[in-house]
C-alpha cells in the first residue's frame, strides 16, 4: 500500500546505484536458517532462493524447481530443477547441491538426487511439504569460504558482523540482473535514527515499527506496509498443571485489554486479536472473541490470598514489548494477579513476537506452533474448518495468549523507484532502481 | 603489712582514683560536647535537607507549570474537553515533556482522574490517578509513585490547566534518590541515607529500599531496628552502629506525605571515629598519667617512707635491743617532729630503765647479801648456841668431880664435834653453791645418762618404795657436761623421792625436739603450791625443815650454764614435773658466754 505518491515524474528504470537500507535487527549469521525473523527473512530472499515460492495470494509458484509432483500418497515428492541457474560463486545449481542443503536442514527427510531431479521422502505422507520448502529457512545454499552462497538476485560482497552487509547484483541471475548494482544494509539502527537518515538522504529504505506507522504517515513519508504479519503473544513456559493454574491463566487472558493496547500503544496500526492467525490470513479470526467482549471482568478475578504471582520476561530492547509488558502488569493487577517483570530465566511466561512464516495459513500455523514449542497442529482435512479446529486446540491448551498482530512497514526515500512490500512483509527489491543524481 | 607498703598502696590508690576520676570526667565532658556538636550538625543537615526539599519542590512546581503551558498540554486539555475524548495520540507526550523538563515523573490526567499520558508508566493510560481528583496541593509534597518496577518515592507538585468546563491535572515529580542525597553538602564524617517506606517495604525492613550516596549497603542490616522503630512510632530515633569504618551515630527522621502517611525516613549518620579517637587518646593519656603517677607514687612513698619509717625502724630496733637487755641502746633523733620527740622519749626511757635497773640490781644484790647474811647468821647461830651451852657446861663441869667432868667432857666433846661438823657442812654447802664449775662439754648419750642416774639411786628408790621409769626413745646424743648434768638430775630425783614419803613413781623422760633435747623428771608426790612453784629456784628458798634452799638453785644454775631452761609444773597431791630444755648442738652450747671448752 502506497501511502503517498512519489514525487517527480516516473521514468524508465535505470541500472546502477547502491540502495541503502536500515534495519533495527542485527543478524548473528547469514545462513538461511539463521534468518528467520520478519526482518532478516527479507535478507534471505535477496540472497537465497527456495525450490518453490508462495506468492502474495498464497499460491505455490516455481522458483529453483520448475515442476513437482507427489508420489506414494504424498510421502514422496519429486522436484525438477531449473536449468541455467548458478550460485554466486559460479557453480551451476545441480541436484547434489540441493540435496546437501536440504539434508543439513532436515536430517529426518530422505533426500536423493536423480539427474536434474530431487526426490524427497518423508516419514509420513506430507501434503504441506512443497509449501514448507518455500520457507526462507529451506532455501538452497552452498557453504562458502567466508559466507554462504546462494542463487538469489544479490550476492554477499562484504559482511561486517553487527554493523553492515554489502550485497552486489548477481549478473548471472536466472531471472535477469537487478537494476541496482548493490544494496548496503546497516544494522542496529533505531526507528528514530533511520527516519533522520532518510530525511538526510543517507538511507533509501528504513524500517518502521508498527507503533510508529501512524506517526510516519502523519509526517507524509512514502510508506509501504504489510498486512499484520507478526504475532505478539504471551507464551507460558509450561502447560498448566492444575485447574487453579488454568483458572489463573484464563483470568489473565480475560484481564488483558488488547484493544487499548492496539488503540494507544500501536496507535491503531495493528490488530488486537484473540487468534493466532490474523483475520486476513485465516478469515475466521473474528470468531475468537476478544477478552473484553467476553463479559464482566469480575469473572476473571481469582481472589486468592496471597495473590498468584507470575514472572513475565520480555525483550527489554523492544520498546513496544516493554510498553505491552507494563500494560499487562496493570491489567493483571486488576484481577488480583501479580505480574513481575524479569528475565527469561526465572519467568513463567514470555512476551514474544513471532513472525508468520508464510502467507499460507496452514503452514503459518504449523510454523507458529513450532516457534512456540507447541505440539504440531493436526488437520483433519484441507478445509478451513480443520484449520480453525487446530488453532482452537492450540489456544485451549492455555500455553499461549494472543495479544496483537503487527504490521511491517518501510519508509522509502524519494529517489527510489520500483520497490514494494508484499502482504507478508517481504521486500520487493529485485525490480527496484534509483533515480540517477543530476550532475 | 609494713608502713612502707601501706604508704605505697595509699599513694597508688590515690593516684589511680584521681586519674580515673579525671579521666571519667574528661571522657564524659568530651562525649557530651561531641554529642552536642553531633546534634547541632545533624540539625543543620536536616535543615539543609528541608531547604533542598523546598528548593527542588519549587523547581518541580515550575517545571510542572512549564509542562502545563506546552502545546501538548494544550492539545490534551482540548481533547479532555471533548464529549468522547481520544487520548491515543498522547502516549509519548508525558515522556517527551518529562525528558524536556528533566522530570522523573509526569502524568496528565483529566477531570475524571483518567490518566491521559504517563512518563513513568506510559502503559498506565486510562487508569485513574487519585491526585487529579483532589484539590491541588499548594506546596510540593512527598508521594509514593507506582512504576512498572515497583513503588518509588518522589517529590511532587501539581498544576491544573483549565479548558472550558474541564480540567487537566499535570502531576510532575522528581525521584527522591541518590542524586538528591549527593546534592547535600555534607561534612567529611557525616553521611545521609534515605529509606523508602513504600507499599513494597511494608513487609519489614529491606536494604533494597535504603538509598545511600554510595552503592555500599554493608551495614544496612544494623539500621533495621532503627527504621522499624520509626515506622512504629512515627518519631525520630537514633542508634549507634558499628562497621569496619568504626562507630556511627545514626539519627532517623520520619518523612510524611500529604495525608501524614509515613513515606520515607531520612537518616543522618555521624561518624564517631573522631570521638573514639579522642576517647582512645584520653584513655592513653590517662594510662600514661596513671603509670607515671604510680612510678611517682612509688618514688614518693619510698622517699616519704624512708623519711618517716627509718626513724621508726630505728626506734623499733632500739626497743627490741632494750627488750633483749641492751639498755644502752640509743636512737639518734635529728628531726624535731613527732618522731624526734618519740626518739628522745625512748632514749630517756632507756636511760631511766638502765638507771632503775642498776638501782634494782644494787638493791637486789644488797637484799641477796642480807638474805645470805641472814641465812648464814641463822645457820651459824643454831650450832653456836649448843656450842655455847656445851662450853659453859664444860666450864661448869670443871668445878665438879673428875668422873662427872669426864662424862660431861665426853658428852660435850661429842656435841661440840657434832655442831662443828654441822657448821662445816653449812659452810661447805655455801662454798659448793659458789663453786658450781663451768660445764666441760662432751658428747653424752642421753639414754645412758638417765639410766645411770636411775641406777645410782636404786637403793633409795627401793627403800622409799618408789618405782622409777626411764623413757628415752629416739633420743641420741647431746653436748653437755655429764657430771654436772648427772648432779642436777640426781638432785631432782632426790627431791622427787622426798616428795613421795609413801611411795610412788618417778619417770625420767627424754625426747628430741629439733635442735633441742627435752628432759623431764616427774613424780606422783605431794606436789607444790603455786607459791612454792614460783620461788622454787630462788637461792636459799626451801620448803623443807632442814633444807638449805640451794639444791634447786644449783640445778637452775647448771641448766642455765648449758644454755638451757628449766620450769616446773605441779598440782598439789597430783605430783610435780620438772621440764628441762637443753641445746643438743655443740656450737649452740659453746656460743654461750663463758663456755670455751
Amino acid at each position: 500500500m502506497a501511502c503517498a505518491a512519489p514525487v517527480g515524474a516516473a521514468t524508465r528504470p535505470h541500472y546502477g546505484g547502491t540502495l541503502r537500507v536500515g534495519m533495527r535487527e542485527i543478524p548473528i549469521a547469514l545462513e538461511p536458517a539463521s534468518l528467520a525473523t520478519s526482518s532478516s527473512s527479507n535478507l534471505s530472499r535477496l540472497i537465497f532462493e527456495s525450490l518453490v515460492l508462495i506468492d502474495a495470494q498464497g499460491r505455490l509458484q516455481p522458483q529453483l524447481a520448475t515442476s513437482w509432483q507427489a508420489e506414494g500418497g504424498k510421502q514422496r515428492w519429486r522436484f525438477v530443477l531449473r536449468r541455467g541457474v548458478f550460485f554466486h560463486d559460479g557453480t551451476p545449481l545441480d541436484a547434489a547441491s540441493v540435496v546437501a542443503a536440504l539434508r543439513s536442514g532436515h536430517p529426518e527427510w530422505r533426500v536423493q538426487s536423480e539427474g536434474t531431479t530431487v526426490l524427497i521422502e518423508t516419514e509420513a505422507p506430507d501434503a504441506e511439504l512443497p509449501r514448507e520448502l518455500a520457507l526462507p529457512r529451506n532455501a538452497v545454499y552452498r557453504v562458502g569460504d567466508e559466507h554462504p552462497t546462494g542463487t538469489g538476485p544479490f550476492a554477499i560482497a562484504e559482511w561486517v558482523r553487527g554493523k553492515r552487509l554489502r550485497l552486489t547484483a548477481n549478473s548471472r541471475y536466472w531471472f535477469g540482473r537487478p537494476f541496482l548494482d548493490g544494496i548496503e544494509i546497516q544494522f542496529g539502527l533505531s526507528d528514530k535514527d533511520q527516519m533522520i537518515a532518510i530525511d538526510l538522504a543517507r538511507l533509501d529504505i528504513a524500517e518502521i515499527a508498527s507503533e510508529n506507522i501512524r506517526r510516519a504517515t502523519r509526517e507524509n513519508r512514502i510508506i509501504h506496509d504489510s498486512q499484520p504479519e507478526e504475532l505478539m503473544a504471551l507464551v507460558f513456559s509450561k502447560a498448566p498443571h492444575s485447574d487453579e493454574e488454568a483458572h489463573v491463566r484464563n483470568a489473565l487472558r480475560l484481564a488483558l485489554d488488547t484493544r487499548a493496547m492496539n488503540e494507544v500503544l500501536l496507535q491503531g496500526e495493528g490488530d488486537s486479536s484473540s487468534a493466532l492467525l490474523p483475520n486476513w490470513l485465516s478469515g475466521y479470526a473474528f470468531l475468537f472473541r476478544a477478552p473484553q467482549d467476553e463479559g464482566p471482568r469480575a469473572l476473571a478475578a481469582p481472589g486468592k490470598n496471597p495473590a498468584p504471582t507470575l514472572g513475565l520476561a520480555y525483550d527489554s530492547s523492544d520498546s513496544l514489548a516493554r510498553l505491552v509488558a507494563e500494560r499487562i502488569l496493570l491489567n493483571a493487577r486488576d484481577v488480583g494477579i501479580v505480574v513481575e517483570l524479569g528475565n527469561a530465566n526465572s519467568s513463567d511466561l514470555t512476551l514474544r513476537r513471532i513472525p508468520l512464516a508464510s502467507p499460507d495459513p496452514k503452514l503459518a500455523l504449523i510454523e507458529l506452533a513450532r516457534a512456540l514449542a507447541l505440539p504440531r497442529p493436526q488437520f483433519a482435512d484441507d478445509s478451513l474448518g480443520a484449520l480453525y479446529a487446530s488453532e482452537k486446540a492450540l489456544l485451549e491448551s492455555l500455553r499461549v495468549i494472543p495479544l496483537l498482530h503487527l504490521r511491517s512497514a518501510m519508509a522509502v526515500g524519494r529517489s527510489v523507484r520500483g520497490e514494494g512490500m508484499l502482504v507478508d512483509g517481504s521486500w520487493q527489491l529485485v525490480d527496484a532502481w534509483l533515480i540517477p543524481e543530476k550532475p | 603489712m609494713s608502713f612502707r607498703r601501706r604508704l605505697l598502696l595509699l599513694f597508688a590508690f590515690s593516684v589511680g582514683v584521681s586519674v580515673a576520676v579525671v579521666t571519667s570526667i574528661v571522657s564524659t565532658m568530651t562525649r557530651r560536647a561531641f554529642d552536642q556538636a553531633t546534634d547541632t550538625r545533624t540539625a543543620a543537615l536536616v535543615q539543609q535537607f528541608r531547604r533542598e526539599f523546598t528548593r527542588r519542590g519549587e523547581e518541580v512546581s515550575r517545571k510542572a507549570e512549564t509542562a502545563a503551558s506546552s502545546p501538548q498540554a494544550t492539545r490534551m486539555a482540548v481533547a479532555a474537553a471533548q464529549p468522547i475524548p481520544d487520548y491515543s495520540g498522547f502516549l509519548d507526550a508525558a515522556r517527551e515533556l518529562a525528558q524536556t523538563e528533566r522530570l522523573d515523573f509526569l502524568e496528565f490526567a483529566d477531570n475524571r482522574g483518567t490518566i491521559i499520558s504517563s512518563a513513568q508508566w506510559p502503559a498506565k493510560f486510562g487508569y485513574k490517578e487519585p491526585m487529579a481528583l483532589w484539590p491541588a496541593p499548594t506546596s510540593p509534597f512527598l508521594k509514593e509513585e507506582e512504576t512498572p518496577h515497583g513503588a518509588e518515592l518522589g517529590l511532587f507538585a501539581v498544576h491544573a490547566l483549565a479548558a472550558g468546563d474541564s480540567k487537566l491535572s499535570i502531576i510532575g515529580g522528581v525521584r527522591l534518590d541518590r542524586t538528591f542525597l549527593l546534592d547535600l553538602d555534607l561534612p567529611n564524617d557525616m553521611r545521609v541515607m534515605l529509606y523508602e517506606k513504600t507499599e513494597a517495604s511494608d513487609h519489614g525492613f529491606s536494604s533494597r529500599h535504603l538509598i545511600t550516596p554510595s552503592d555500599s549497603q554493608e551495614d544496612a542490616g544494623q539500621l533495621a531496628a532503627l527504621i522499624e522503630s520509626v515506622e512504629l512510632t512515627g518519631r525520630e530515633a537514633s542508634v549507634i552502629t558499628t562497621s569496619k569504618a568504626g562507630e556511627e551515630m545514626v539519627n532517623a527522621f520520619p518523612l510524611s506525605g500529604e495525608n501524614n502517611q509515613l513515606l520515607g525516613i531520612f537518616l543522618v549518620g555521624s561518624s564517631r571515629q573522631i570521638y573514639n579517637q579522642l576517647r582512645r587518646e584520653i584513655r592513653l593519656a590517662a594510662l600514661i598519667a596513671a603509670t607515671a603517677g604510680l612510678v611517682l607514687a612509688v618514688l614518693l612513698s619510698s622517699w616519704a617512707a624512708a623519711r618517716v619509717t627509718r626513724p621508726l625502724e630505728q626506734l623499733a630496733e632500739a626497743a627490741r635491743e632494750i627488750a633483749m637487755g641492751n639498755w644502752k641502746a640509743f636512737v639518734s633523733a635529728d628531726s624535731r617532729d613527732e618522731v624526734g620527740e618519740l626518739a628522745d622519749a625512748l632514749n630517756r626511757m632507756a636511760g631511766d630503765l638502765l638507771e632503775q635497773r642498776e638501782r634494782l640490781l644494787q638493791s637486789e644484790r644488797l637484799a641477796a647479801w642480807r638474805e645470805a647474811a641472814r641465812r648464814l647468821a641463822h645457820e651459824l647461830k643454831n650450832p653456836l648456841f649448843p656450842l655455847q651451852l656445851t662450853v659453859e657446861n664444860l666450864v661448869r663441869a670443871r668445878s665438879q668431880g673428875p668422873e662427872q667432868f669426864e662424862e660431861i667432857f665426853a658428852e660435850s666433846a661429842t656435841t661440840l664435834l657434832s655442831e662443828i661438823n654441822r657448821l662445816k657442812n653449812t659452810v661447805a654447802h655455801f662454798g659448793e653453791f659458789s663453786k658450781v664449775p663451768k660445764p666441760q662439754l662432751e658428747k653424752v648419750r642421753v639414754d645412758e645418762l638417765l639410766q645411770h642416774v636411775a641406777s645410782v639411786h636404786r637403793a633409795q628408790l627401793q627403800q622409799a618404795s618408789v618405782e622409777c621409769r626411764v623413757e628415752t626413745s629416739g633420743v641420741g646424743t647431746m653436748f653437755a657436761d655429764p657430771d654436772l648434768l648427772h648432779r642436777a638430775l640426781s638432785n631432782l630425783m632426790l627431791n622427787a623421792i622426798e616428795a613421795m614419803p609413801t611411795g610412788g613413781t618417778i619417770c625420767l623422760k627424754a625426747r628430741q625436739n629439733s635442735g633441742w633435747v627435752e628432759l623431764e623428771v616427774s613424780d606422783t608426790g605431794v606436789g607444790l603450791s603455786p607459791s612454792e612453784a614460783q620461788n622454787l629456784f630462788t637461792p636459799y628458798y626451801t620448803s623443807k625443815q632442814h633444807g638449805t634452799g640451794l639444791g634447786l638453785a644449783i640445778v637452775h644454775s647448771i641448766i642455765t650454764d648449758h644454755g638451757g631452761s628449766i620450769r616446773v609444773e605441779s598440782q598439789p597431791a597430783r605430783g610435780t614435773t620438772f621440764m628441762i630444755e637443753l641445746p643438743a648442738n655443740h656450737d649452740a652450747v659453746r656460743a654461750l658466754p663463758g663456755n670455751h671448752a
